[in-house]
């Protein structure tokens, strides 16, 4: 059937192609020079680094602006704006030196005025900022945030053109971290008040400081350029003349023009990375992204700890990202993702793994379910498992209920596949037995999912509590704050004991395949934040 | 006429108020916020958030507000693309969508007169047999499969047309044939039905008996006749072509509004909501209009309803 179609099709095809002539070959000779050809699979929404919330806006942000620092390799702190930091001894107090001769793309000078704007205008609750959030510890951030005290009063004060001072609430023990991230970049008041609403809706009501400046944005078109940006301080480090970007949101078409040499990279499907697995140019991007089963502790059955390991034990997490995801998805070692933040070498979810949290192993697991049923007094349990409705999350729950129903005697899963927003509003109204949640970090540091599971955090909808695990986490963010060491043993004795007690029980870890053309060099690639630096990246023989 | 235009305009009018009016409540059922990073805001935050969109107000205060805009032709600005009128978000994706959707039914259309008159003509034998069988599969093969195999074989291994964007009369060419394939098939079985019928009429014996031939027969005196039923299909079709299609237009890439509407939905984008559903129905009834007016010129038996009244 397919032959007829194709060869009837073909035909017709033919017909057209002959009268319509040579339209449509068009030569490009781009493979040579440097310039850089990027697929997307997701529009653009905006340029206003004060209300994105997407990957795809955070990457361009932070290719075409700049702020304080950026974020090199392995999320190490680069020079960005700043050229000195001085922290008072209290931690409270950051006062930065900026750099004499960086320029917007218009040619105004970036001062430290520009950071001050920005922060109030995104502080503003009338701004509509979705990640204010992580200002929160800044001095009178949240108070603004929440409409109480104006903008004014944020912990940010510019000293003449070029010293910046941020004072804090609370110690910031990531605070620079955070500087790399597009939200905390300076915006250009300007250009912000000319253009009004327009600000940022289309790469000609934008104003640009880093590396890169956009062109060819109309704001829902669906290709765009990010060329050199000629008044860009570091500019004789940046070696790509061009980026351009499309957007092709189906990976068969993408990779089609990956083949063709249209694109030099392109994410692929489960499907296509399963097939290309180990062929030149096939690259794996780990996501700072845990999936993981929350637990209502409301619900007397998940409060008993020993049906919560035996549900975690029960599924074979090697056997799922292999045979179901095949995306390049690895089993989650604990909550804080791999690749986030090391010290002294050692990789954060190497120092917390405690092997009982995340292992399959089937006959503890139904030895702890018989016995957690015994506590309960029950002979069989039935829950539902709520999920989002995409065909990936399906193929999770139908695993899980398969692992679960086939090997614990008594159980019982109904399965709940249900949009995205209605699987966060069922999360946050605590309306779940069991609930495959995932939370992807902002910034690289093991805070960013730690915080999640104090007893008083509201996303901490399954209501787990652990008295030591709260006190472990405050200490981290106050009288531990200063001591690197101590910090870090805090959030690595917090995480063990989250695992310990199964308070969520991890999956798996989120990561795309890609197939990226081995000319392409230096890209920097960091799982948390804006994913994207091509400040130093060029293109290297064909 | 005048009196029956003016009713029928009333109607629709009518009909585009109870559909913004159902649509409106219905989506306001949906759970969840049009936030796009509602997981990481903290309840203060999205309540605080509502507020300043008016979302914390009553469904029926919401729907008045949303009327009011209406009215002074503003249908509020987009949630997935911060700050964009919606009106600019329909005007830059309409364009592709339309033009593709008009290009894909005259394709249809063109070729299914072609292949269905063809059947008819020589109605029982082998070519009849192999047009019905085409139109079954043009019509039971799903568009996407079709443009996954143009793409693959036409653009990618023959190279002689763009694998996908937007730029160009040659870039149209793919996703028209791909979307044009349905329409295509279901006007040849239209016109072959019709035909049969029409060629087996006296007035046809009496053209023949006059000498006309075959051609003149069919083309003057057949075809006009068979083109009544297709009428009615043309309309609705053209419209919903129009509209776009979203696999199609993610296929090849195309900036159309067929993706945006079912992402507005996915995403609780509200104004976008409205605005695209208002596009579809003002579309539809338009053409509905437009159709039944059509069918009075091409067959002066079919009175408008009302008429003379």
């Amino acid at each position: 059937m397919k032959l007829v179609k194709v060869a009837a099709s073909g035909a017709i095809v033919a017909l057209c192609a002959l009268t319509l002539g040579a339209c449509g070959s068009k030569s490009s000779s781009s493979t040579s020079k440097q310039v850089l050809n990027w697929n997307e699979t997701a529009e653009l929404p905006t340029m206003d680094l004060s209300t994105a919330t997407d990957t795809v806006s955070f990457d361009m942000l932070n290719n075409t602006m700049e702020g304080l620092y950026r974020l090199g390799k392995n999320s190490k702190i680069e020079p960005g704006l700043a050229t000195k930091t001085k922290v008072s001894s209290d931690g409270l107090t950051y006062t930065f030196t900026l750099r004499k001769g960086a320029k917007w793309s218009n040619g105004d000078k970036v001062t430290a005025k520009d950071f001050v704007y920005s922060w109030r205008r995104t502080l503003n609750p009338k701004t509509n900022s979705q990640y204010a959030y992580l200002f929160e510890g800044v001095k009178n951030a949240t108070d603004i945030m929440n409409g109480k005290k104006s903008p004014e009063t944020a912990g940010i004060k510019a000293v003449g053109d070029y010293k910046l001072v941020v004072t804090l609430d609370r110690q910031i023990p990531y605070l620079k971290l955070l500087m790399g991230f597009p939200v905390f970049f300076p915006q250009n008041q300007k250009v912000v008040e000319k253009y009004g609403s327009k600000y940022g809706t289309a790469s000609k009501y934008m104003v640009y400081d880093g590396p890169f400046q956009m062109t060819g944005w109309t704001g829902t078109n669906l290709k765009w350029t990010l060329k050199k940006n000629t008044n860009y301080w570091d500019k004789k480090n940046v070696k790509l003349s061009a980026i351009n970007y499309k957007v092709n949101k189906t990976t068969t078409t993408s990779y089609n023009l990956y083949q063709s040499g249209k694109l030099d990279a392109t994410s692929l499907s489960a499907e296509q990375a399963k097939q290309l697995k180990g062929q030149t140019g096939y690259t794996i991007r780990k996501a700072a992204s845990t999936f993981y089963f929350q637990y209502n502790q409301k619900n007397a059955a998940f409060k008993n700890k020993k049906i919560r390991q035996a549900l975690s034990m029960v599924v074979n997490r090697e056997q799922f990202v292999k045979k179901v995801l095949g995306d390049g998805s690895v089993p989650s070692k604990g909550l804080v993702s791999m690749g986030l933040a090391s010290r002294n070498g050692e990789d954060f979810a190497t120092a917390a793994y405690q092997k009982n949290g995340v292992t399959y192993n089937l006959s503890e697991a139904k030895k702890l379910w018989n016995e957690g049923l015994k506590e309960l007094g029950k002979t069989s349990l039935e829950f539902t498992l709520l999920s989002d409705d995409t065909d990936k999350a399906k193929n999770t729950t139908a695993f899980i209920q398969s692992a679960i129903e086939s090997n614990l005697k008594g159980s019982k899963i109904n399965v709940s596949n249900v949009p995205f927003k209605t699987r966060l509003a069922r999360t946050t109204s605590g309306d779940f037995d069991v609930v495959i949640s995932a939370w992807g970090a902002d910034f690289s540091d093991p805070i960013s999912f730690l915080d999640l599971f104090t007893s008083d955090n509201s996303y901490n909808a399954g209501k787990w509590s652990n008295a030591q695990y709260d006190k472990l986490i405050a200490a981290s963010k106050t009288t531990d704050a200063g001591d690197t060491a101590k910090r870090w043993n805090d959030l690595v004795s917090a995480e063990k004991i989250l695992m310990n007690d199964q308070g969520v029980a991890p999956l798996y870890q989120q990561a795309t395949a890609w197939m990226i053309k081995p000319k392409v060099k230096g890209v920097i690639y960091n799982s948390a934040g804006a994913n994207y630096n091509f400040k130093n990246a060029y293109i290297s023989g064909n | 006429m005048k009196k029956y235009l003016a009713k029928r305009v009333f109607y629709m009018v009518l009909t585009l108020f109870l559909v913004a009016t159902i649509t409106f409540f219905l989506m306001k059922l949906m759970p969840g916020t049009p936030y796009s990073n509602q997981e990481k805001m903290t309840p203060e935050q999205i309540s605080i958030m509502n507020k300043q969109y008016c979302l914390d107000k009553p469904v029926w205060m919401q729907y008045l507000i949303y009327l009011v805009g209406m009215l002074h032709g503003d249908m509020g600005t987009s949630f997935q693309f911060s700050n964009q009128p919606v009106s600019y978000l329909i005007a830059t994706r309409l364009g592709a969508s339309a033009q593709l959707g008009i290009q894909a039914m005259i394709f249809g259309v063109f070729f299914g007169i072609i292949l269905g008159s063809i059947a008819a003509i020589n109605r029982n034998t082998w070519v009849d047999t192999l047009v019905t069988v085409l139109s079954i599969i043009g019509k039971s093969v799903p568009n996407f499969v079709l443009a996954v195999l143009l793409q693959y074989y036409i653009a990618l291994k023959l190279g002689i047309l763009p694998i996908a964007d937007w730029g160009g009369f040659s870039y149209t060419i793919l996703p028209t044939i791909a979307l044009g394939v349905g329409p295509l098939a279901e006007t040849a079985r239209f016109i072959r039905t019709g035909m049969v019928d029409v060629l087996n009429s006296d007035y046809i014996e009496l053209a023949r008996a006059k000498g006309l031939s075959k051609f003149q027969v069919v083309y003057h005196h057949a075809l006009r006749n068979s083109l009544i039923p297709l009428v009615t299909l043309i309309g609705p079709y053209t419209v919903a072509l129009m509209t776009g299609s979203m696999v199609i237009e993610n296929i090849f890439s195309i900036p159309g509004i067929g993706e945006q509407f079912v992402k507005s939905i996915t995403t609780n984008d509200y104004p976008t909501i409205m605005g695209v559903t208002m596009l579809f129905s003002a579309g539809l009834v338009a053409v509905i209009l437009l159709t039944d007016i059509i069918y009075g010129i091409i067959d002066p038996r079919i009175r408008l309803a009302g008429n003379g009244d």
